[in-house]
């Protein structure tokens, strides 16, 4: 599903050039769930946004499913992030001007699918948010929001979903629901996950793990 | 897809509270152009159609023939009113006296603008009166009835007719014309001429054709007249035909062009700073749409979208607005406005929305369409996105919008080049000062108190946002001060061109020997009178061996028959010393007790239009002599202020040996009139010329103008309040977010306000400065080119300047920031 080959980003930093990753090669498979884990600045972060398409790396090809990421422009890439990729970040990132379901039913609209919202209150209801279809983010706690942003990465039926440290910002308890409810949806809706994380309990949970250290697989 | 998606979006964004500030800017700023574009054109209008008062009519046209019947035939189809008069010299006879007067013949309909005035006995206020004589009737002025020894209801001869005198003249509307109308008038019908037997082949006669109507109509009128008009023939309007106010309502008009000019621009910053704050919102939106798929050209789709509905909804509901402002404006400003406004038409009002719709498109859409540059990447680093925005787009807009709308406004590529490089050297120059001021309030601020700390650190943190600012607030306080300043450079310069004891009166054809025993009678009398100038009627028939007749069709053919002719008689004079009021802006004056041989000094007008320089060879013809003469410079002549001016001077003694008369120009007060008696009794040869009665009228449309020019002065204030109310809003959501967390680390009201208030203060100070800087600039450019005005320096606006920068910031940004004590910070935090 997903495959790179010699990836590798450098930025110009005011002190020179700064390696943030080197000679990725790695492949997922399909319904295959990763945790990319490491420390703090070890690249695991710009790995993710490579293999979503977020970001272009300086050396190296990505697939993503049938694509070449590697070789195609911003608008192709949206097209692609659009058709088969669902995210899930630390901060939420919610529209704080749209509604919990307007939110949910956004990437759907954005196909241009004319039954978003009823696929929308579908996955709500899934997350346990049935009676919040119509809050704003700002009125719902961390972990509502963060339901919310896994409602959304879900009701695109997207192929694949990247998720950037989905419990960081919750706590404990909150955590470990959010953490069931994304391998439960993952189980069934067929997903491919790939997640990056210091939370042990969810790289545990996922079927292998990749360590990064210093821009490079350990 | 992205259509309903953008729609749906954008109701989102309005039920949201996003929408509000983007829109009320845009309608704030639409509706601001609109009333002043709307106020402006009115007040042109009614300013142009009082003024025409001094022609009696919107356009003369003026022959020594008759003009053809095609164009009275075309004036009665356009819809014009249109009257006659012909004016010829003539002896006039009473019982036992004779006089010579300028006879004055016209129609029923005379004057199509203005009101004739008169009385039943001389020398007294008069009343106005709707029609003009009747046929069989005559009209004389004041002074003709003594020198006739005649009272009103005696007879008068005119040629082989007879008239009874009905009434007394006072004031004719056009009579302040130069000097062709030489003699004391008087009026009769149209329809009594041929009786008369006076107007014979050859005589001396000025026909003039009067036209009243619409600007429009009378427009296309003289785009068709012009053309088929011989050189015998002229046509004009207020402006060209009455030296005394056409400057005074050229530089009126250009002021509220001015005026205008900057009031859009102020429009257009207060967009550009609201549509910057909604794009600077929208930046996490974005990048959220894009990591769902959205591509860069959907993003497009859904701004270009949001922009034209919040563009066509602010056009028309601004520019409604606007039309409804002004209607109020002037009927609460009526009682203060002593001329009647024309009815708003409808392109003004077109005006107001092709502007809006400009102003948009110039400051709100590029802010819009850098958004489809936002990386997806910025929803897992939030530093990003600012970064790798090309401005060019952003900056090539404004620019183009900027100076696109200058020069539609002003039809004048010069000021709007002017301006706009003013504008930009200022606001480089002006970066470079904020920063070292930044920097130099920081140093200042590590010994300070820890508000001032706090203030003086996050001014410097925030450090190119702050001069961003600075420069902003510095434009606006600018742009405000420019017109403070050339307004009362106008307003002082007006006043100062007819002082109270400028003189009221001319005399002329004051023969040589009584020049020194009239000098005495004034002297006697305690009149002020300027010197007496020798006049000679004469014509310039060649240059540099060229007829002036063929120079003159050349330049008709090529240019149109604007400006005074080459070959035209006009009167001479010969000085010695430079008239006050001149000034030499090409050769030299010649040196005092001049020998050598005949120069002559002409007027920039005449010389300009003529292609006339300085060292050319000109044969004068004076009473059937020739004489040659060496153009020794060429100078400006203030025509309005009432002293003896003259087109032609020649080097002293030059015309020694030509007859000639003399004219001056003296004062008095009206109770001192009947002095002129006296003077007119002792020396029955010479003229005098009343313009006591053309300085009021003059006065009054001064006074008009300055008035009109004070009102769009106050409303282009209330627009840059604007802007700077926007300029803080803008700012305003940063300010909030740091201080809300400082509330949430315990900082007490008066450390956060203080901090707000210090910051903006400090900001509102600089940005005096600059404006003062900035303001004193321009205003020596616009005076001295623009205006033609003396420039002085302002040394009160360097203390006002930053002062008030200081005192309207620091006070408006703190009264915006006190939300962020109000609310508790969790609240704030999470609205942002």
């Amino acid at each position: 599903m997903i495959r790179t080959i010699g990836l590798g980003k450098t930025v110009s930093t005011s002190e020179g050039q700064l390696t943030i990753l080197k000679g990725i090669d790695l492949e997922i498979k399909k319904s295959e769930s990763v945790a990319i884990v490491g420390a703090s600045g070890s690249g695991k972060t710009t790995l993710l946004s490579l293999l979503a398409g977020l970001d272009t790396p300086t050396c190296g090809e990505i697939f993503l499913g049938e694509y070449k990421l590697t070789d195609l422009n911003e608008e192709q890439r949206a097209k692609v992030r659009g058709q088969m990729v669902g995210f899930v970040f630390q901060t939420f990132q919610l529209l704080n001007s749209l509604t919990a379901i307007e939110n949910v039913m956004l990437p759907a609209e954005l196909k241009g699918d004319s039954r978003a919202k009823e696929k929308a209150g579908e996955v709500l209801r899934r997350v346990g948010l049935a009676h919040r279809f119509n809050h704003y983010p700002s009125h719902l706690s961390g972990g509502e929001q963060q339901r919310v942003a896994i409602a959304r990465a879900f009701a695109s039926t997207a192929e694949v979903l990247f998720a950037d440290e989905p419990t960081g910002n919750l706590d404990t308890v909150t955590g470990g629901h959010i953490i069931d409810l994304i391998f439960e949806l993952n189980e069934e809706f067929g997903t491919t996950l790939v997640l990056v994380t210091h939370d042990v309990r969810l790289a545990d949970r996922c079927t292998r793990s990749i360590t990064i250290d210093s821009g490079e697989i350990v | 897809m992205h259509l309903s998606l953008a729609l749906k979006l954008l109701w989102r964004d309005w039920r949201a509270g996003e929408l509000t500030l983007l829109l009320v800017s845009l309608i704030i700023a639409v509706s601001t152009v609109t009333t002043i574009t709307l106020f402006v054109d009115r007040l042109q209008q009614a300013l142009l159609k009082e003024s025409a008062t001094f022609l009696a009519a919107d356009r003369v046209i003026s022959s020594s023939d008759p003009i053809a019947d095609e164009i009275l035939i075309k004036a009665g189809e356009l819809g014009l009113q249109h009257a006659q008069t012909l004016s010829f010299l003539s002896m006039v006879f009473s019982n036992d006296r004779a006089q010579f007067a300028s006879v004055k013949a016209v129609s029923d309909n005379y004057p199509l603008r203005g009101k004739l005035i008169v009385s039943d006995a001389p020398f007294v206020r008069g009343t106005p009166v709707e029609s003009a004589p009747a046929p069989g009737e005559v009209w004389l002025e004041s002074r003709l009835l003594p020198s006739l020894g005649v009272n009103k209801g005696d007879i008068l001869d005119i040629g082989v007719a007879s008239f009874p005198i009905t009434n007394v003249l006072v004031k004719e509307p056009d009579r302040g014309s130069g000097f062709n109308s030489v003699g004391p008038r008087v009026l009769m019908n149209l329809e009594d001429v041929p009786a008369t037997e006076v107007v014979q082949p050859g005589s001396r006669l000025t026909y003039r054709y009067l036209f009243a109507g619409d600007v429009a109509t009378l427009d296309e009128f003289e785009a068709w007249v012009k053309p088929k008009l011989g050189v015998e023939a002229r046509m004009f309007g207020v402006k060209e035909g009455a030296a005394g106010i056409g400057n005074a309502l050229d530089r009126a008009e250009r002021f509220l062009l001015l005026g205008g000019l900057l009031g859009v621009i102020l429009a257009g910053v207060a967009i550009a700073l609201a549509a910057q704050r909604y794009s600077l919102r929208h930046y996490n939106h974005v990048a959220i749409l894009k990591t769902l798929g959205a591509t860069p050209g959907g993003i497009d789709t859904i701004f270009i979208v949001i922009f034209l509905v919040l563009g066509s909804l602010s056009t028309i509901v601004g520019s409604c607005v606007g039309f409804v402002v002004q209607i109020a404006a002037v009927k609460i400003l009526e009682p203060l406005i002593p001329i009647e406004l024309p009815n708003p038409g409808l392109r003004p009002l077109g005006v107001g929305i092709a502007t809006g719709f400009i102003c948009l498109l110039s400051f709100a859409l590029p802010p819009l369409l850098k958004l489809r540059a936002i990386v997806p990447l910025r929803v897992i680093r939030r530093d990003l996105g600012e970064a790798g925005i090309a401005d060019r787009m952003t900056y090539s807009f404004a620019i183009m919008g900027t100076i696109g709308l200058m020069w539609w406004y002003s039809q004048d590529l010069r000021l709007t080049m002017m301006i706009f490089s003013g504008g930009v050297v200022a606001m480089l120059v002006m970066s470079v000062l904020a920063f070292g001021l930044i920097r130099s309030g920081r140093i200042f601020g590590m010994q300070a108190g820890s508000a001032w700390r706090l203030a003086l650190a996050g001014m410097q943190r925030r450090g190119q946002e702050n001069i961003m600012q600075i420069l902003v607030f510095g434009l606006a306080i600018m742009l405000l001060l420019i017109l403070y300043l050339v307004r009362t450079s106008l307003v002082e310069d007006w006043r100062a061109q007819i002082p109270e004891n400028a003189p009221n009166h001319f005399a002329i054809n004051i023969s040589p020997e009584d020049v020194a025993p009239i000098i005495q009678l004034f002297h006697e009398n305690g009149v002020a009178s300027e010197p007496l100038y020798p006049m000679i009627r004469g014509r310039i028939t060649s240059v540099n061996g060229q007829l002036s007749t063929e120079r003159d069709k050349q330049r008709e053919a090529a240019a149109g028959a604007n400006g005074p002719r080459l070959s035209a008689g006009r009167n001479l004079t010969w000085a010695a010393d430079l008239p006050d009021d001149n000034r030499i802006v090409a050769g030299k004056w010649w040196p005092q007790n001049y020998q050598g041989p005949v120069q002559v000094s002409l007027e920039e007008d005449l010389a300009r239009t003529n292609r006339l320089k300085v060292g050319d060879e000109l044969v004068f013809t004076i009473q059937g002599r020739k004489l040659n003469v060496i153009v020794a410079s060429v100078r400006t002549v203030a025509w309005d202020n009432m002293r003896p001016n003259f087109y032609i001077i020649f080097s002293p003694g030059a015309l020694e040996d030509f007859p000639s008369t003399y004219m001056t120009s003296f004062f008095l007060e009206k109770h001192e009139k009947l002095f002129l008696n006296t003077l007119l009794n002792q020396y029955p040869t010479m003229t005098v010329i009343e313009v006591d009665a053309l300085i009021e009228q003059i006065r009054r449309i001064i006074s008009q103008v300055t008035l009109a020019i004070e009102l769009v002065l106050g409303l282009i204030l209330i627009s840059g309040g604007l802007v700077l109310l926007a300029s803080i809003q803008a700012s305003m959501d940063e300010r909030l977010k740091q201080h809300a967390i400082l509330r949430t680390l315990g900082a007490s009201q008066k450390l956060v306000l203080g901090s707000l208030a210090i910051e903006f203060g400090t900001l509102g100070f600089f940005a005096g400065v600059l404006a003062t800087f900035g303001a004193e600039i321009t205003v020596y450019g616009l005076e001295t080119e623009i205006f033609q005005l003396d420039y002085e320096i302002n040394p009160e606006l360097w203390v006002l300047g930053p002062v008030v920068g200081m005192l309207l910031i620091g006070v408006v940004g703190t009264l915006a920031a006190l939300k962020v004590v109000r609310t508790p910070p969790i609240t704030v935090l999470r609205e942002l």
